[in-house]
Parts: structure tokens; C-alpha cells; sequence
């Protein structure tokens, strides 16, 4: 480049025989040069600025010297070039702005063609070729300052692009958070419908952890009977018109999940990218709730309908029974005729029955306030022991109590539970007896904070999706339909789950009653 | 109102105590009369709150009260409040196809429930714990026989 440059401004060699030649008269008027340049210097504010006390200038002033002598040496080679290249990259590392080297250069300039003019031979030539000279400093200056100036802007978009990077991290924290703390499920499938974003929420609903899950097929999480048949509801959202359907969702420990999901689709072009974000929102115990309250809203206006008409039966079996008992009176004192009294014990236990059913449902159609107080697991299943020995052997079933070591005490109303164990166990009992007996077991456990209390039997089970807990459905013969019904009531009067689990023989009713204080609310 | 003499008397010789009968249905509250008068009871029937209200301003003052609750013009726990008020600590009897409309604020002593439908048997057992074997001359004014 340097040669490039002596060709360009036209230096010869016989412009460096003529600089040296006048180098040798010039040299001891250098010193008096510097010492005029760095006065001019120091005289300006910004340049100034750069000079930070005498010695410095002293010994900026020998190196001016320095300078010139070399300047004025004949010797133009790569050396020289790299020599003041480095000085030119002083004046770029002290901050020297290029203007005051521009102005520093046309002071040498002044100073030696002033000179040249007063001691040269040949000052014509002599000028000329100090001016090319001259030039070739003022390229290499320049040279120095691009370099510099290069590597800042290099610099600069290396720091610009950092701290891009920064805030791109930052938006993508925001963003991971959002998902990550999102109190929904979000899930990015691909476009064949395999997991390739799985967020916390997810992994809390579902029990599966990321690592498990990721590059899975969405399928999985569908319960095994809608596999097959319904096409996997997630895969039919990604793949359909859909924004929004609600599914259900298979966990880790095989519970059943209601979700909720809407579909976000995004254009992609490679298959394992993902093609949808689908966010769902767990409603199960919304769900729950809602089939809780719409049971309730349904029974409170049957119920307060049908308990008039039920209190309304009461009076006209009423005279009928009064006038059964006249009969069977008549009867006995005419000498008892025994068909006539057959019938007319009939007539009676079917009053009775009637009776019995408008009871019951009015027990089950007008809800009671709770009678809580501190109740025992041990006497509640002792008492039911008690109440239902005689039946269980009457139909050939052995019944067992299986108690926790010690005994569970939680608030609830003892009698109306009780209620609810004799119904349970008394339908395991009635439903053994056609099979010839069995065994039922009234098991009570203590969880952290609830009581779980399960009656099993190993008789025929119970139908599935039958409407068992639904008012007036029974299997058994003479059954009102309402045991369930009530048992369903009691155990939610109590903030309690019941739940059922059946396959031939092995059916267990499972009742789940929190562990509330005695000292709690008396409602 | 009819009468008609004890055929068993189960009070030795004593005057029968007397059960006033309040029932809107005529009927039954007749059957139960009959009942209870051939089992020895003297047995008065009224037909609805405004009745017995009338009656209870008579003498005598039952010795007990057979009502049912919900009735025409008064139901039976005003009924039980103007007897009492008239003879405190009369014994009460409440029928009813209404067991939740028994008032618990009625005085003492509380009132013996049966819902409907009565089976008769169980009402006298209950008259006659109610009502024992004459032990002294209390309450002498309601026990005397009415013409």
C-alpha cells in the first residue's frame, strides 16, 4: 500500500535525494519548530486537552524532532511507513480529533517550506517534493484514523447487537414466563400432532414432566376409549376449523380430566415445528360444581312441587289406614277369619310402604340443616355394625369392619352419616342376596385432611353410567330409588365426594368427608 | 259431637277422660272417635281450628288433645296455644301429614308427633301413657263425664 501511495502522490526517488539533502541544513532549526508547533498547541483549547503536563509536551517535543529528522532522512521504506504509522495510532489513542492533526500538519508544512524556501539550493523543487512528502504523511494519518474509526464502528454494532441480544432475552424471559406461569395449559403441537411445548400448567393437570412428554403424539393424553373412536379430540382441533372444544384429558395416574381448549394456529414450513398453541383450562371441579348445582336447582323445584304432593298422599292414607285398623277390629270380634285378615294386613303393609316412600322422599326432597358435632369414626361404624348384623346373616353375607389403628374424630352429623353406611352397606348386603351371600367390608381410613370411607362387596356390581345417585332409580324390587339419592345428599351437605368403582365382584363405594374441626361452623 | 258410654272402661269406675278430636277430615277423625270410645275413651270431634277454638272455651276442658296441624281458620299450634292458655300443661297429641309445621315454642309438656298415616294402635298406646289409670283427684273438673 505504502508504494501504492509514494506512486499516487508521484514521490521519486530524486524527491527523497532532494528532501534529504535539505534535512541536513533544516536539522538544527527542528527543535525551534516544535517548540513553535506544540506553543500553537497548547494555545487551543481541544488540543490542549490532550497534553497532560511539561514533561509530556518536552517529550512530545523531542519526538517531534525525532519526527522530522526521520521526515527529512531520504528514507522512504516499509519501515518508515510502519514507523509513523504507530505514531498516527498514538494521536488515535490520546483522542486527538483529526482536525487538530489536519491544522498540526499544515503548521509542519508552513514551517518547512518557509524553510526550504530560505536554505534549499533548489526551494522550487525542494517544496515540491516536502508537499508530497507531506501528503504521504497526511495519508498515512488518515490511514491510522480510518482503521481506528472502522474498528469503533465494528465495536459499536458489536455492542448494539449485545445489547439487542439482551433485550431479546429479556422479551423471551417475558414471554417463557407468561407461559410458564400461565394458570392454563399451553401446549404447541406440531402439525402432526406431536407435543413440542408443554408449560408448567401442564405438567401439574397432566403429572407428566416435559422431558416425558415432548415429541410425544398428543393421543396420549386422550383416555383409551376415545382413541379409536372420536379421532383424538386435540389432533381434530389442529386439524379442523375449530377454535375452541372441550375434552377430555388422560393422566399420568389415569384420572380423567374435563378440559377446556382453544386453538391458536400458526403457519409453519417445517413438520416439526409447531403448527398450533393450544391452551386448555382445566373445568373439572367447575364441572363438578355445576353438575352439583344444576342437581340441586333440578331437585329443588321437583322437590318443592312433589313435596306438596307428597304430604298431600298423607291424608287420604291416612283414612285408609284408620279404616284398615277398623276392619281388621271387626274381623277379630266377628272371630278371626284368617284369609280376611291376610288381606287386610296386606292392604296395610302396603300403606305402610307408601308411608314409608313418602317419607324418604320427602327426607330427600327438603333439604335439613346438618346437625354437626363432634363425631367418631369407631362409634359411627360400630353402630352401623350393630344395625346391620342381622340382616347381612340373613342373607348368608359376612360382614367385616376394617377401622383404622386409631380412631378418626371431624366434625359432621353422626346420624345422618350413619344414614348414609347403613344405606350403603344395606344395598351391598341386598345386592349379594340374590347371589347366594358374599362378603362386605366397611373399611374407614385417614388421609391428611380427609376421611375416606369405602363399602366393598364381591357381588354382581353396578351397571355402568347407570344414573344410581338420580332419584327414583333402583334395580331392586320394592326399591323406593331413593337411597342413593339421599346418601348423595348427606355426603354433599357435608362438602364430601362419593364415588364408585364396579366391575363383577369387586364393587366399592368410596365416600370422602373432609377433616374439619369440631369448632367450625354448626351448619 | 256424639257420645256414646265406655263399653271398656279402663279408668276403674272413674269418670273416662275425655280426648278432644280436632281433624279437618271428617271421616277419619269420626273412625278414630269410634275407636277410641269402644276402647273406653270419652271422645269429643271438632272439624277445624275455629271449632275447637269454640269448644276449648267451654267447660269441660279436655283432659287431652288429638289435633292435626294444618286446618282451616286456626291449625293446631294456635289450637294448642288458646288450650294451654285455658288449662296450662295440657297434654297434646299433633297427627299431621305436616311434621315440620309443629311449632317447637308450644310449652310443656311438648307435644307427642305422629305423621300421618296414624296407625291406631300406637295413638293409644300413647293416650294411655298420657293419660294412666287414675292416680288422684287432679284435675278433677275435666275428668267429670259431659252431657
Amino acid at each position: 500500500m505504502w508504494d501504492e501511495l509514494k506512486r499516487y502522490v508521484r514521490f521519486t526517488t530524486a524527491d527523497a535525494q532532494l528532501i534529504a539533502a535539505f534535512g541536513k541544513l533544516a536539522a538544527p532549526e527542528f527543535p525551534r519548530i516544535s517548540q513553535e508547533f506544540y506553543d500553537r498547541i497548547r494555545e487551543h483549547e481541544g488540543a490542549h486537552a490532550v497534553l497532560t503536563g511539561e514533561e509530556q509536551v518536552a517529550r512530545l517535543q523531542r519526538s517531534l524532532v525525532r519526527w522530522m529528522e526521520r521526515l527529512c532522512g531520504g528514507i522512504y521504506d516499509e519501515n518508515y511507513f510502519e514507523e509513523h504509522s504507530k505514531i498516527g495510532r498514538v494521536h488515535v489513542k490520546i483522542g486527538l480529533a483529526p482536525r487538530y492533526m489536519l491544522s498540526a500538519m499544515a503548521l509542519i508544512r508552513i514551517a518547512l517550506t518557509q524553510l526550504a524556501k530560505e536554505r534549499s539550493s533548489d526551494p522550487d523543487r525542494t517544496k515540491n517534493a516536502l508537499n508530497r512528502l507531506l501528503d504521504l504523511e497526511l495519508a498515512i494519518m488518515f490511514e491510522t484514523y480510518q482503521d481506528a474509526m472502522s474498528a469503533r464502528i465494528r465495536n459499536t454494532g458489536r455492542l448494539k447487537s449485545e445489547n439487542d441480544g439482551r433485550a431479546l432475552a429479556r422479551l423471551e424471559h417475558l414471554y417463557a414466563n407468561a407461559v410458564e406461569l400461565a394458570p392454563v395449559l399451553v401446549l404447541g403441537l406440531d402439525s402432526s400432532g406431536h407435543i413440542r411445548l408443554w408449560n408448567h400448567e401442564a405438567e401439574r393437570v397432566t403429572g407428566y414432566a416435559r422431558d416425558e412428554i415432548l415429541g410425544r403424539s398428543s393421543d396420549a393424553l386422550l383416555p383409551e376409549d376415545l382413541r379409536g373412536t372420536e379421532g383424538a379430540r386435540l389432533t381434530s382441533i389442529v386439524a379442523g376449523p375449530e377454535a375452541s372444544a372441550e375434552g377430555e384429558l388422560l393422566t399420568r395416574a389415569g384420572k380423567v380430566r374435563h378440559v377446556v381448549w382453544h386453538a391458536a394456529r400458526v403457519p409453519v414450513n417445517a413438520e416439526d415445528e409447531v403448527a398450533m398453541f393450544v391452551m386448555g383450562s382445566d373445568v373439572t371441579d367447575t364441572r363438578a360444581m355445576e353438575e352439583r348445582t344444576r342437581r340441586a336447582e333440578k331437585l329443588a323445584a321437583v322437590g318443592t312441587l312433589a313435596a306438596g304432593l307428597a304430604h298431600e298422599i298423607r291424608n287420604p292414607l291416612n283414612g285408609a289406614q284408620l279404616h284398615v285398623a277398623f276392619l281388621e277390629r271387626a274381623i277379630l270380634k266377628k272371630g278371626s277369619d284368617p284369609q280376611m285378615l291376610e288381606a287386610v294386613n296386606v292392604v296395610n303393609d302396603e300403606i305402610k310402604r307408601l308411608a314409608n316412600l313418602v317419607t324418604e322422599f320427602l327426607d330427600f326432597a327438603r333439604p335439613r340443616p346438618l346437625t354437626v358435632s363432634p363425631a367418631s369414626l369407631v362409634a359411627m361404624f360400630t353402630r352401623t355394625q350393630a344395625m346391620v348384623t342381622s340382616n347381612a346373616e340373613n342373607a348368608n353375607v359376612k360382614f367385616a369392619c376394617d377401622l383404622p389403628s386409631a380412631d378418626v374424630a371431624f366434625a359432621a352429623d353422626s346420624a345422618r352419616l350413619e344414614q348414609v353406611l347403613l344405606n350403603l352397606v344395606g344395598n351391598a348386603i341386598e345386592a349379594l342376596e340374590p347371589t347366594g351371600g358374599g362378603h362386605v367390608t366397611l373399611r374407614g381410613r385417614r388421609q391428611p385432611r380427609h376421611v375416606v370411607i369405602e363399602i366393598e362387596d364381591d357381588g354382581p356390581g353396578v351397571p355402568q353410567a347407570a344414573p344410581i345417585y338420580d332419584a327414583f332409580y333402583s334395580t331392586k324390587k320394592g326399591g323406593t330409588g331413593l337411597g342413593l339419592a339421599i346418601t348423595h345428599r348427606i355426603v354433599t351437605d357435608h362438602k364430601g365426594t362419593i364415588d364408585v368403582t364396579s366391575k363383577p365382584g369387586r364393587t366399592i363405594f368410596r365416600v370422602t368427608l373432609p377433616l374439619t374441626q369440631t369448632d367450625g361452623d354448626d351448619s | 259431637m256424639s257420645k256414646s258410654p265406655s263399653s271398656q272402661p279402663p279408668h276403674g269406675g272413674q269418670p273416662a277422660p275425655l280426648v278432644l278430636v280436632v281433624d279437618d277430615d271428617a271421616r277419619s277423625a269420626r273412625l278414630i272417635a269410634q275407636m277410641l270410645r269402644e276402647d273406653g275413651f270419652n271422645v269429643e270431634v271438632v272439624l277445624d281450628g275455629a271449632q275447637a277454638i269454640a269448644r276449648l272455651t267451654q267447660a269441660p276442658l279436655p283432659d287431652v288433645l288429638v289435633t292435626d296441624l294444618s286446618m282451616p281458620h286456626a291449625d293446631g299450634n294456635s289450637v294448642t296455644v288458646f288450650a294451654r292458655s285455658q288449662k296450662p300443661g295440657l297434654p297434646v297429641i299433633f297427627v299431621t301429614g305436616y311434621p315440620h309445621l309443629a311449632t317447637a315454642q308450644i310449652g310443656e309438656p311438648s307435644p307427642t308427633l305422629f305423621t300421618k298415616p296414624l296407625a291406631y294402635a300406637e295413638l293409644k298406646i300413647a293416650l294411655l301413657r298420657i293419660l294412666p289409670p287414675r292416680a288422684a283427684g287432679t284435675e278433677g273438673a275435666g275428668l267429670r263425664p259431659i252431657k
